[in-house]
């Protein structure tokens, strides 16, 4: 029973850390910006406007919102090449 | 309290794998916006004016976002930030196409540090090791295709540095091929000493003439 109940509550946190949900979004937005610092291509001036849009929905109480567009801004992170 | 611990167990878990929707853009409200940002983007502006193509593309998706929160009504609440989003898009995306115009440098990737030993393309151990992560930065904007170009001072005649930065251009390329970049996305040229960045008088400003760049071309 106790074994059960460990392991159902390590399923519990597990799962929500994966997908980045113990990370807030301004920690992402920072994340993005000192991953970027210097790179002045399309995709680094997208990642850093759209990291702004979801510091600003999560501003507004819009987590889902926030959400969306701070993932949008890392994918466009990765396509920039990281700093420069 | 076992029954509430399988709920919250539940929950978590479900949320933690629901993914979310795409940002809609298909609103007819945002249609001369996009047409102004696909018309930027084919004068070149994501390589040329990238800040403000940048800013008309997030624009964009903001305003698709604020659309269908307010259930794609003029009547919303959010009918003022919209229309403010979707003038700021189309603003930027005329300006992005506009800063493109005529005017506009490749994207260089710099690779600073290479150096070749005198009279030769032979990349040295720590020129593949910039190589190296030049690789990396290939990889991860996978679309992208870039001409290596090779410089060198004024030392020598033109004939001479143009072949030898044709050596350079081409034994760099081939590193880039043989390590994981495709040579469908690689050219390499040769420039010689047509192109300084900066004097030729002193040796500093050799040293930093004789160089070797990535040339973004699309």
């Amino acid at each position: 029973m106790r074994i059960t109940l460990l392991l159902l509550t390590l399923f519990a946190f597990i799962l929500p850390a994966h997908a980045g949900m113990f990370s807030t979004i301004d920690d992402r937005a920072n994340h993005i910006s000192a991953q970027l610092e210097g790179n002045n291509n399309y995709h680094a001036h997208l990642a850093r406007e759209l990291a702004n849009v979801a510091v600003e929905e999560k501003g507004q109480h819009d987590v889902t919102a926030a959400l969306e567009f701070i993932r949008m801004a890392e994918a466009h992170a990765d396509q920039a090449g990281g700093a420069k | 309290m076992m029954k509430r611990m399988m709920t919250l167990t539940a929950s978590l878990s479900l949320a933690a794998c629901a993914g979310y929707s795409n940002i809609n853009i298909g609103f007819d409200e945002l249609s001369e916006a996009k047409a102004a940002i696909a018309d930027a983007k084919a004068a070149g502006a994501e390589r040329c004016a990238p800040k403000l193509q940048a800013q008309a593309v997030a624009s964009l998706y903001w305003a698709g976002h604020e659309l269908e929160e307010s259930g794609h009504s003029d009547a919303g609440d959010h009918a003022e930030e919209e229309a403010m989003l979707v003038a700021r898009a189309l603003s930027k995306a005329k300006a992005a196409k506009a800063a493109s115009k005529g005017r506009c440098m490749p994207e260089i990737i710099k690779l600073s540090g290479i150096k070749f030993p005198h009279d030769s393309a032979r990349l040295t151990p720590a020129a593949t090791a910039i190589l190296d992560n030049a690789v990396k930065t290939l990889q991860k904007r996978s679309s992208i295709k870039v001409e290596v170009a090779a410089h060198t001072d004024s030392s020598g005649s033109n004939a001479y540095n143009q072949a030898l930065s044709e050596r350079r251009a081409a034994s760099v390329m081939n590193y880039l091929g043989t390590h994981g970049v495709s040579s469908s996305r690689l050219t390499s040229k040769g420039y010689g000493e047509s192109q300084p960045i900066v004097s030729n008088a002193t040796q500093e400003g050799r040293t930093e003439n004789r160089r070797v760049e990535l040339r973004v071309m699309n």
